[in-house]
C-alpha cells in the first residue's frame, strides 16, 4: 500500500525546502565571505583617493632607500639618461634586490630630476629621443619633454618622479613620490 | 569491445539515452550554419586538454615562468602542445565570434532562448579572460608590457580605477603577485565558469532544440487566444516534422572541426608557439602590442583622448558589453528575417566593420612611438630625403603632417606656404620658441634636404 501525499504532507515539504534552502544560504555565505574577501583583498587594500577619471597604476617594483645613481659631474644638463640601479624591493613574498630603472636628467648645478620611465597613460615604456628632445611613448604618440611634462599626446599628467638629492656629488634616488 | 559496451550498457541502460540524443528531429536547416558551435566546443574543449599538460611542466613565478616555457618547447611533444594551445586560443575567438554573429542574423535568441543567448554572451567575456590571462603566463615581453597596458585599461573604472588594477594586479606594481593571480584565475576561475556556463549553455540547446532558421511565412498559423508557449510549441513541432534526426547534421560538424584541426596542428608544427625575450620591466624603446584579437581594441584608445579618456572608454566598453549581453531583451520584435531587420543589420555590420578595420589598421600601423608619415607620389629625390630626417629625427611628436603626428607644436601641412624655406631653416637650428628644440646637429646636406621637404608642403 503506498502513501499518497496529502495537502499536509506537500506544506510540511515546502517549510522543509525553505528550511533546507536557508540552511544551505548560510553555509554558502560561511564560505563565500573568507574566500571572496581574500580572493578580492587588493581592491579593498589599494590606497587612493576615489577618482572620477583613472590613471594608469606605474607597474614597477616600489624600491625603498636610497642608490647611488653615479656623479653628477657625469652627467650633462638637459640629457636625461636611463640607469639601472639595484634596488631594495618588495614584490610579494619575494624580498630583496633587484634591478629598477629610471632616467636622471641633470637639471643644474647642484640639482638632478629622477623620471619614472613608463608614461602616464597607460604605463609603456618611454624611450629618449636626443634628436626630437623628447620621451617618447611607443604607444599611443605621448611625448614629454626634458622636465617631464606632457607635450604631445594622451597621457593626461606630468612624468612622475623619483625623490632624488645630491650628496658630495652624487645623485642619489630615493622612492617614487606619491601617485595620487 | 562490444562485450565491454553490451556488458556496461546492460547494467546502465545508456543506449536509450543516447538513441533519443541521435534520432531526435531538428528543423530541416541545422547544418553547415550550425558547424560553429560544435566546432567551438571542440577548441574549448582542446584548450582544456592542452592547458592542463601545459600546467604540468609551466611554473607561475617571475624567475621560473619564463625558463619553464623554455623547457616545454624544448620537451618532445612539449612545443607541440604550447603551439596547438597559443593557436586554438586564437581560434576560438574566431569562432565564438562567427556563432554569436550567426545567432544575431538568424535572430535564433528570440523567445524562448534568451538565456542561452546570455549564456553564451557570458562565455565570449570568459574565452576573453582566458586570453587575456593566459598571455601573462609566459613572462615574455609582449605578455608583460600587454599586461601592464591592459591592466591600466581595465583600471578606467570611475572611482574605483585604482582599486580595480590593484585586485587584477594583487598590488600597485606588476610582479610575482600578479603572475600567482592570473595562472590562478586562468586555470581554476575561468574553467569554472566555463565548465557552469557551457554546461547551460548545452542544457538549453537540448531542452530547448536547436533554433529553425528564419521563414518568410511561419509554417503554422496563429490562433486568436493561444499563449505564446503553445504557439510556439506548435511552430517548433511543425519545423520538426519537416525536419530530420540530428545525427544526419554530425557529418558536417565533425568535417568542419576536422579541417579546423588540421589548420592548429599545422600552425603548431610550423610557426609552434612565439616567444619574445623574457620580460623586462627595465626595457625602453620596446613597442607593447596585443595579440590580434585585442588590437582593435588597443588601437581605439587612440580616438579616446582627452581629460575624460577612462570615462570614455570605460562608458564604451561598458555599455557595449551590457548591450551585447542584453541583445534579447533589447530587440523585441517579432521580425526573423534579417533582410527585416535593416536596424539589428546594420548594426551588426557596423561592429563587423569596426572590429575588421580596427584591427587591420592596428596592424599594419607603425609600431614606433612617433608616427611615421608616408612619402606620397610626386615628391623629388631630395624632399624624399628630407622626410627621412624628419622621420628620423621624431619631429612627428610634436607636429603634425598631413594629419599624422603631435599637436604641440604647430601644424606643418602647409609650412611651405606659411613660411619661407630661410624662416624655416633657422626655426629649426635656432628656435625662437623655447618649447622647441634646437636640431642643430644636423648636417649641411640633411638640413637642406628637411627645408626642401617642409617647403614642399602647400
Amino acid at each position: 500500500m503506498t502513501h499518497q501525499p496529502g495537502p499536509d504532507d506537500l506544506s510540511r515539504r515546502a517549510l522543509f525546502v525553505k528550511a533546507l534552502a536557508a540552511i544551505g544560504g548560510v553555509f554558502a555565505a560561511a564560505v563565500a565571505v573568507p574566500v571572496i574577501g581574500f580572493g578580492t583583498a587588493p581592491f579593498w587594500r589599494a590606497k587612493g583617493d576615489l577618482r572620477l577619471i583613472s590613471r594608469a597604476v606605474t607597474p614597477a617594483l616600489r624600491a625603498t632607500g636610497w642608490a647611488s645613481a653615479g656623479n653628477l659631474a657625469d652627467f650633462t644638463v638637459g640629457e636625461p639618461r636611463l640607469v639601472t640601479l639595484s634596488r631594495e624591493v618588495v614584490d610579494g613574498w619575494v624580498k630583496g634586490e633587484d634591478r629598477v630603472a629610471c632616467y636622471v636628467v641633470r637639471s643644474g648645478d647642484a640639482a638632478a630630476v629622477a623620471f619614472d620611465h613608463h608614461c602616464t597613460h597607460l604605463g609603456c615604456p618611454l624611450a629618449w629621443s636626443g634628436g626630437a628632445k623628447r620621451f617618447l611613448c611607443p604607444c599611443h604618440g605621448g611625448a614629454f619633454d626634458v622636465t617631464g611634462a606632457v607635450v604631445a599626446g594622451p597621457p593626461p599628467r606630468p612624468m612622475l618622479t623619483y625623490e632624488t638629492r645630491v650628496e658630495n656629488g652624487e645623485v642619489m634616488i630615493g622612492s617614487l613620490q606619491a601617485e595620487s | 569491445m562490444r562485450r565491454i559496451w553490451g556488458w556496461v550498457d546492460e547494467r546502465l541502460q545508456i543506449s536509450p539515452i543516447l538513441a533519443a540524443f541521435l534520432d531526435r528531429r531538428v528543423p530541416a536547416q541545422v547544418g553547415w550554419a550550425h558547424v560553429l558551435g560544435s566546432a567551438t566546443l571542440l577548441f574549448l574543449v582542446v584548450q582544456v586538454a592542452t592547458g592542463i599538460v601545459l600546467s604540468l611542466t609551466y611554473v607561475p613565478s617571475p624567475d621560473a615562468a619564463y625558463e619553464s616555457i623554455l623547457y616545454i618547447d624544448q620537451t618532445p611533444l612539449g612545443g607541440l602542445v604550447r603551439g596547438i594551445h597559443h593557436w586554438s586560443a586564437g581560434l576560438l575567438v574566431i569562432l565564438i565570434g562567427l556563432h554569436t554573429l550567426r545567432v544575431f542574423i538568424w535572430a535564433a535568441y528570440r523567445y524562448p532562448r534568451e538565456l542561452t543567448w546570455v549564456a553564451g554572451a557570458l562565455l565570449f567575456f570568459v574565452v576573453l579572460a582566458f586570453a587575456f590571462t593566459g598571455y601573462l603566463l609566459p613572462w615574455d615581453q609582449k605578455a608583460y608590457w600587454a599586461t601592464v597596458v591592459g591592466t591600466n585599461i581595465a583600471g578606467s573604472v570611475p572611482f574605483f580605477g585604482k582599486n580595480m588594477v590593484e585586485l587584477l594586479r594583487g598590488g600597485p606594481q606588476l610582479g610575482a603577485v600578479t603572475l600567482a593571480r592570473f595562472y590562478g584565475v586562468h586555470i581554476w576561475v575561468l574553467p569554472a565558469a566555463l565548465f557552469l556556463l557551457v554546461g547551460f549553455h548545452l542544457f538549453a540547446v537540448l531542452r530547448q532544440g536547436i533554433a529553425a532558421s528564419p521563414r518568410h511565412r511561419p509554417l503554422v498559423a496563429a490562433i486568436p487566444g493561444e499563449s505564446r508557449r503553445d504557439r510556439y510549441q506548435r511552430e517548433y513541432s511543425a519545423e520538426k516534422a519537416v525536419g530530420h534526426p540530428f545525427w544526419r547534421a554530425l557529418l558536417k560538424d565533425a568535417i568542419f572541426s576536422g579541417v579546423l584541426l588540421m589548420i592548429v596542428f599545422a600552425l603548431a608544427i610550423f610557426l609552434g608557439a612565439p616567444l619574445e625575450p623574457k620580460a623586462n620591466p627595465n626595457a625602453v624603446g620596446y613597442a607593447p602590442r596585443p595579440e590580434w584579437y585585442f588590437l582593435s581594441l588597443f588601437q581605439m584608445l587612440w580616438y579616446f583622448t582627452g581629460p575624460f579618456e577612462s570615462l570614455l572608454i570605460f562608458g564604451f566598453f561598458g555599455a557595449g558589453a551590457l548591450l551585447f549581453l542584453l541583445v534579447p531583451f533589447i530587440d523585441r520584435s517579432r521580425e526573423v528575417l534579417p533582410q527585416r531587420r535593416p536596424i539589428a543589420m546594420a548594426f551588426a555590420g557596423a561592429v563587423v566593420v569596426g572590429v575588421v578595420g580596427l584591427t587591420v589598421i592596428g596592424a599594419t600601423s607603425s609600431p614606433a612611438g612617433v608616427a611615421t608619415v608616408p612619402p606620397i607620389p610626386g615628391m623629388t629625390a631630395q624632399q624624399l630625403e628630407g622626410l627621412k630626417v624628419y622621420n628620423a629625427e621624431g619631429c612627428s611628436s610634436c607636429h603634425a603632417v598631413r594629419g599624422i603626428g603631435g599637436n604641440s607644436g604647430p601644424d606643418l601641412s602647409r609650412a611651405g606656404f606659411r613660411w619661407e624655406a630661410d624662416t624655416i631653416r633657422t626655426q629649426i637650428v635656432t628656435p625662437q620658441d623655447v618649447k622647441m628644440p634646437a636640431f642643430d646637429g644636423l648636417t649641411a646636406r640633411q638640413l637642406d634636404d628637411l627645408v626642401a621637404f617642409l617647403t614642399s608642403m602647400k
